[in-house]
């Protein structure tokens, strides 16, 4: 579904920060890629994305060509949805507008898709209001919930779970994992936490010295 | 990073489109140099150049040494010291800026002319008989120097405040204790640590000094802007204009090359994360008398006095205050200040955002390149922005449209100028978004047309908006752009009082001048806030 061949990626044109990234992940399957400060993980992140280009290498999502040396698929064309650490909700639209703004289709359709979402992940009660009168974990629900809007064709997540509490963080991986694997929505998230990777994951990478070196099989 | 802005992208386009339409004026004025000398810059060079020169390094002396003085010496108090009247000489030190230097001449002369206000008061007080003149003639080069400084010296203080107030109070200790008398301290350790402070404001009042027209032409001095004005107004010599605005050019430059790297080197007067409240000495008796005596003179003189005068005149003498023409005038003024500061302000952001959704240096560059159209006097724009009108009606005559003598030209100058200032508003409101914030809105198929509109304007209101109230307030004060660019028989608040003033008409131009004031208010309001949450260790 997801296929990367053979990712190079630098900064400063001298020491490459991804060297030769290779990875294959079927549809529905949730892959956690673990690796320190530093280590490229989020780079990574971004280049699936669209946000960074890669200077060598090719992406496929569904046999469809997204990047590649002569070609670049802009973010907005490529239906990945992207959960961050913080700060990703938009301070000034409420939740229910937060969740409706990558959505098309009449006003109806984006309010009930987004009211759904919000219910799934316990946070519908909140529509009307705006993101800093949510907490931490109440905000992190609504920015899964609006990635997860638009349907995308992979989930992103960029250590999602990062700045919570252990209790909360427990009970948001369940149901993201639930929502998740009972919607065949390919993810890949990115963490150095080992328990939110063993507690998501199919399979585990490991992001060192820019390579993809080892890997766990669950 | 350089190498990786999108030429082809129509954000680089239009932010490209901005910047040569602000250079064009500057690259014509340059190219001047390589043109054709007339007669006309013959004669200049052999018996006028020599006095703009002497004028201008007097000038620039004088107004120096006297806003040194007062701009260390108030901001050495009210950083230092409490004394009667320190809270509020904290902020109201600022207030001159508010005054332009050409309405202090205008009110100088008023009030210090051998008929003026302050010899008739003279006169009355001790019975005189009216050929007695107290106050010496004011219209010479050393009346200029005490209006420059006076109005100036703020931006001295500015720098140096904050740049004492960020100053390590144990470093001042360690310097006592290792036997260093008070002033040895203040001589040897305080100054030299500021020096970069004040050397960044100093070079803004010589910029300013030089750029001033309005001022040294009511008190009749021989310098470049005058000179340049006499040569395009009186001999008709666009050319020579041209010629003597490069040679202002390089000086200018030369200062705000010296401006920029003192800035960059005001870092290490910066504070150290150390610091707690500090307690200024409280000063009694004598030294607190002379503290509030040595604050009050500049805010008297620069703000108090002018205020006054105007005041009395528009009060006793122009009963008509909001007469017709004012109303015209104001009217006028405010239209073209509003289209400059909505210009100005998309332009800042164009730029802003192009560099944002591509990281590169480049439009940083770009945008620090056009900041520096602050520091350009305004009758250099409006010559080389005229030249540029006239090539334009020139070539482009199928267009039915005359460049030369619309408010078009108005417009470049004003933006040129005011850029800095809705660059630095709208810089600072894209400091405090989240560039997380793009990244998930682009996942979300969002275009970047759909980031500037639904994402970054909401956030950026306040930036906005400032942005807008500023560049108003520093256009109602331009006066030689507007006087060479105005469309005809379109005046505004700043051409009416100087046609007055200049008409010696003084008590007709109180009310055009008490409007500039007061709108030269609105950005020593925001300075002010500044300065109160300017002291570390102090709520904001």
């Amino acid at each position: 579904m997801l296929k990367i061949e053979n990712v190079f990626h630098s900064y400063n044109q001298k020491e490459d920060i991804l060297k030769g990234i290779n990875l294959d992940v079927s549809k529905g399957e949730i892959i956690s890629i673990l690796g320190g400060s530093g280590s490229g993980k989020t780079s990574f992140l971004r280049i699936l994305s669209g946000l960074e280009r890669p200077h060598k290498g090719k992406i496929e999502i569904d046999d469809v060509l997204i990047v590649s040396e002569n070609y670049f698929l802009p973010t907005y064309k490529r239906n990945i949805g992207l959960v961050v650490q913080e700060k990703g909700l938009f301070p000034h639209l409420n939740i229910i507008k937060n969740v409706c703004f990558g959505l098309i289709g009449s006003k109806e359709e984006q309010n009930k898709v987004a009211i759904d979402l919000l219910t799934t992940f316990k946070v519908n009660q909140y529509q009307d209001q705006y993101p800093n009168s949510l907490s931490g974990g109440e905000q992190q629900r609504v920015a899964i919930a609006r990635a997860l809007a638009p349907k995308p064709r992979v989930l992103l997540m960029d250590e999602p779970f990062g700045s919570l509490d252990r209790a909360l963080r427990e009970s948001l991986r369940e149901e993201t994992k639930l929502f998740l694997k009972s919607n065949r929505i390919t993810c890949l998230m990115v963490t150095h936490d080992e328990e939110d990777a063993l507690s998501m994951s199919d399979q585990i990478f490991l992001l060192e010295d820019g390579k993809l070196n080892t890997h766990q099989q669950l | 990073m350089f190498y990786k802005a999108n030429i082809l992208s129509p954000w680089t386009l239009l932010s490209l489109l901005i910047f040569c339409i602000f250079a064009s004026p500057i690259f014509i004025v340059l190219a001047s140099l390589f043109g054709e000398y007339s007669d006309n810059w013959i004669h200049l060079y052999k018996y006028v150049l020599g006095g703009y020169v002497y004028n201008s390094f007097l000038l620039i002396i004088g107004v120096s040494t006297i806003s040194l003085f007062l701009g260390i010496g108030t901001a050495w108090l009210t950083s230092n010291y409490n004394f009667f009247g320190k809270n509020f000489f904290d902020w109201a030190l600022i207030l001159p800026l508010a005054v332009p230097p050409y309405i202090l001449a205008y009110t100088f002369t008023g009030l210090f002319d051998s008929y003026g206000t302050a010899n008739n008061l003279i006169r009355e007080i001790f019975s005189l008989n009216s050929e007695y003149i107290f106050f010496p003639n004011v219209r010479n080069i050393y009346g200029a120097i005490i209006v420059f400084s006076f109005t100036l010296y703020p931006y001295i203080y500015l720098a140096t405040r904050i740049a004492f107030i960020n100053q390590s109070r144990s470093l001042r200790e360690v310097g006592e204790t290792l036997g260093f008398s008070k002033f040895g301290v203040f001589f040897k350790l305080v100054l030299p640590m500021v020096r970069p402070a004040i050397i960044g404001g100093l070079m803004l009042v010589i910029m300013e000094t030089l750029s001033d027209f309005g001022a040294v032409e009511h008190f009749a001095i021989q310098t470049f802007t005058t000179g340049i004005f006499r040569t395009w107004y009186g001999m008709y010599d666009l050319q020579t204009a041209m010629q003597l605005s490069s040679l202002l050019l390089i000086f200018i430059t030369f200062f705000l090359v010296l401006e920029r790297y003192s800035r960059n080197n005001i870092s290490y007067t910066s504070g150290s994360p150390t610091y707690g409240k500090i307690e200024n000495k409280t000063l009694t008796g004598r030294k607190n008398i002379l503290s509030f005596l040595f604050c009050l003179t500049p805010l008297s003189i620069g703000f108090i006095l002018p205020i006054s005068e105007l005041t009395n005149w528009a009060l006793n003498y122009k009963l008509d205050f909001f007469e017709a023409n004012f109303i015209k005038n104001s009217f006028n003024t405010i239209y073209l200040a509003l289209l400059a500061a909505i210009f100005c302000t998309f332009a800042a952001l164009i730029i802003n955002f192009s560099g944002r959704i591509q990281k590169t240096k480049f439009f940083g560059f770009l945008s620090s390149a056009l900041a520096l159209g602050y520091a350009l006097p305004g009758i250099i724009l409006a010559i080389g922005i005229m030249q540029l009108f006239i090539f334009l009606d020139n070539n482009l005559s199928f267009l039915n449209f005359v460049f030369t003598g619309s408010i078009l030209g108005l417009l470049v100058a004003y933006v040129i100028k005011a850029y800095a200032m809705s660059n630095t508003s709208i810089e600072s409101g894209y400091i405090r978004i989240s560039p997380y914030m793009e990244d998930v809105a682009k996942t979300l198929r969002a275009s970047n047309f759909k980031i500037l509109t639904r994402i970054h304007l909401p956030l950026l209101k306040t930036s906005f908006l400032t942005s807008i109230v500023l560049v108003i307030s520093e256009v109602i004060k331009e006066l030689p752009a507007t006087l060479i660019l105005r469309p005809f028989n379109f005046d505004t608040l700043a051409v009416s009082t100087y046609i007055y003033a200049s008409e010696e008409r003084m008590y007709e131009a109180a009310a055009p001048a008490i409007a500039i004031v007061l709108v030269g208010l609105i950005p020593i309001y925001f300075l002010t806030k500044t300065i109160r949450s300017s002291r570390p260790g102090k709520e904001n």
